[in-house]
């Protein structure tokens, strides 16, 4: 019964991802089909040279990181706070997962309106003030930091739900039996609960790595990669050059180039999600 | 000394909610303003409500056409990737290979490719076969990715139910499709629920692939929430008043459903 879902994702994920491995080992642009030659790895070692793709790979680098590790402190915190399972926490669950499921598209629009030096809403009191002049979307030293505030504003509500998970799944007895023997609430929560959750830390880390390291729709709203090339992703790169540009032989390098890290950073999850069950069975 | 703690942690978590909410709220509340409040300087929280923004969106933007194709993009995709990843979800959590594990994860590999990288060799294979321009092509890439998601949910949501129902049926004379369709379906139904939600949200919210794939008469509410951005006589209003149709409702349907939606996230986990 798993047949038709494998030949599905074959034909129409699997299939096209090799294509695009054969694009990207060649000369291909859709403005000019006829002058398509054969390359090799041409196309990767003009991007290992580029000065856009090295400052895409680190805006990306310093997003992703900068971002992620935001989301996982604030997301803990938020965890701790509504672990108790009373009504205030479960109202409260709810409606801090809103965030999470707004379009992203519109995500960016909204803090860009808010933003906007002229008349937005934060915006105008910030260049009044003279913290921002032109709005912290328009000058290069903030808006790369702005844009991961706003990863961080839609994404700690979903790490904190992951590890709230892992928090509830904590069995109560052994934690009691630690404050009935006296253990003080920060060594409880180095040596109990951090080591027991680790396998609820680790998925988050990844999902959210994995897709802060895929940024694109609020980037693309928000600054468009700008000002200047301040705030271009790799993907914001890669569509740029494959779907305005139609240069389909870079774009898939750079694409590739994606899909090799984003499985780096999987095959490291699995190998320290494998070590984590190891040790949390031997006990 | 511990009532205060409470007390602090429920002020820590009121302060959160408003950080959370409030940008939600400006963009909802926007719809409501005249022009001249939206672009008011300095600007300022009070105004006289107002209807004109929907009017102003629904004049500019064919609203019915939007949400159509938005509806038959995330239905189709919707259902493709339930009807095909929760009998193949079943099938591995059964499975007694151990090839079945490879598998699984294999699945849960797909939802993590980069868009673009299946995007590119999409959008040209999608040309050869004549369905650029239509939703069409927007369900198949969408169902790529939901469906692989599904399978590796389902898949974890069966190994957690006991075998011992079906077998039973099995040996009262069901067949294993009968076991599967009478006995583990209904009781995955909360799994089933969730894996549902997420490709909604998922299929509803997207706009990358719709961008590139369909063209005026087929592009959903996500793709025209841009350009109502992007054209010069259209203002936040009509943004907030798009966000209606496009945002708020799926926000609502996800706060109704919420039990399944912390369950999905937290079956991830395990």
């Amino acid at each position: 019964m798993a047949a038709p879902a494998a030949l599905y994702v074959l034909a129409f994920g699997v299939y096209p991802l090799l294509r695009g491995v054969g694009y990207s080992l060649y000369d291909y642009n859709l403005l000019a089909p006829r002058r398509t030659h054969f390359v090799g790895f041409g196309n990767y070692a003009d991007l290992l040279g580029d000065p856009e793709m090295r400052r895409a790979l680190l805006n990306t680098a310093l997003f992703t990181v900068s971002a992620v590790t935001v989301e996982l402190g604030l997301g803990f915190l938020i965890a701790l706070a509504l672990w108790r399972d009373d009504r205030f926490n479960r109202i409260c669950l709810t409606l801090i997962l809103i965030p999470v499921t707004i379009t992203p598209l519109a995500v960016g629009l909204i803090f860009k309106g808010l933003l906007l030096a002229d008349y937005g809403l934060v915006g105008y009191w910030l260049a009044q003030w003279g913290i921002s002049p032109r709005g912290l979307f328009a000058s290069t030293a903030t808006a790369l930091p702005t844009l991961v505030f706003v990863d961080v504003w839609e994404w700690t509500p979903l790490t904190a739900l992951i590890l709230l998970a892992g928090l509830k799944a904590l069995p109560t007895d052994l934690l009691e039996a630690a404050a009935v023997d006296g253990a003080t609430a920060l060594r409880r929560l180095r040596q109990i609960v951090l080591p027991l959750m680790l396998p609820a830390i680790l998925l988050a880390l990844t999902l959210r790595t994995i897709d802060a390291f895929r940024v694109f729709d609020i980037v693309f709203v928000a600054t468009a990669g700008g000002p200047g090339d301040a705030t271009t992703t790799l993907m914001l790169l890669a569509v740029k050059d494959g779907l305005s540009f139609f240069d389909i032989g870079r774009a898939s390098a750079i694409a590739n180039a994606m899909l090799l890290c984003i499985a780096a950073i999987a095959a490291v999850y699995i190998v320290l999600i494998r070590g984590a069950d190891r040790r949390a069975n031997g006990r | 000394m511990r009532r205060a703690l409470d007390w602090a942690r429920r002020l820590f978590l009121l302060a959160l909610l408003a950080f959370f909410l409030a940008p939600f709220l400006w963009l909802a509340t926007t719809a409501y303003k005249p022009s001249s409040a939206i672009f008011s300087i300095p600007p300022r929280l009070t105004f006289t409500p107002t209807l004109d923004q929907f009017r102003n969106a629904f004049a500019v933007f064919d609203v019915p056409s939007l949400v159509e194709s938005s509806l038959l993009i995330a239905g189709f995709s919707t259902l493709l990737s339930l009807v095909i990843g929760v009998p193949a979800g079943y099938a591995l959590a059964r499975s007694e290979s151990r090839l079945a594990m490879a598998v699984a994860y294999g699945f849960m590999g797909v939802r993590m490719i980069p868009a673009v990288a299946a995007l590119i060799p999409f959008y040209l294979m999608m040309r050869d076969l004549h369905l650029l321009g239509s939703w069409v092509g927007v369900v198949l890439i969408n169902a790529v990715l939901n469906s692989a998601f599904v399978t590796w949910m389902m898949f974890s949501y069966f190994r957690g139910l006991p075998k011992e129902l079906e077998e039973a049926a099995l040996t009262d004379g069901c067949t294993p499709f009968g076991a599967f369709y009478k006995v583990a379906l209904p009781a995955a139904r909360s799994g089933i629920i969730a894996s549902a939600l997420f490709c909604t949200l998922f299929a509803w919210n997207d706009f990358l692939f719709p961008m590139f794939l369909t063209r005026l008469d087929s592009k959903p509410i996500s793709v025209a929430l841009l350009s109502a951005y992007g054209t010069k006589d259209i203002t936040w209003g009509t943004l907030g008043a798009l966000a209606h149709v496009s945002t708020i409702p799926i926000v609502l349907i996800v706060l109704w459903l919420n039990r399944y939606f912390v369950q999905g996230v937290a079956r991830g986990v395990h």
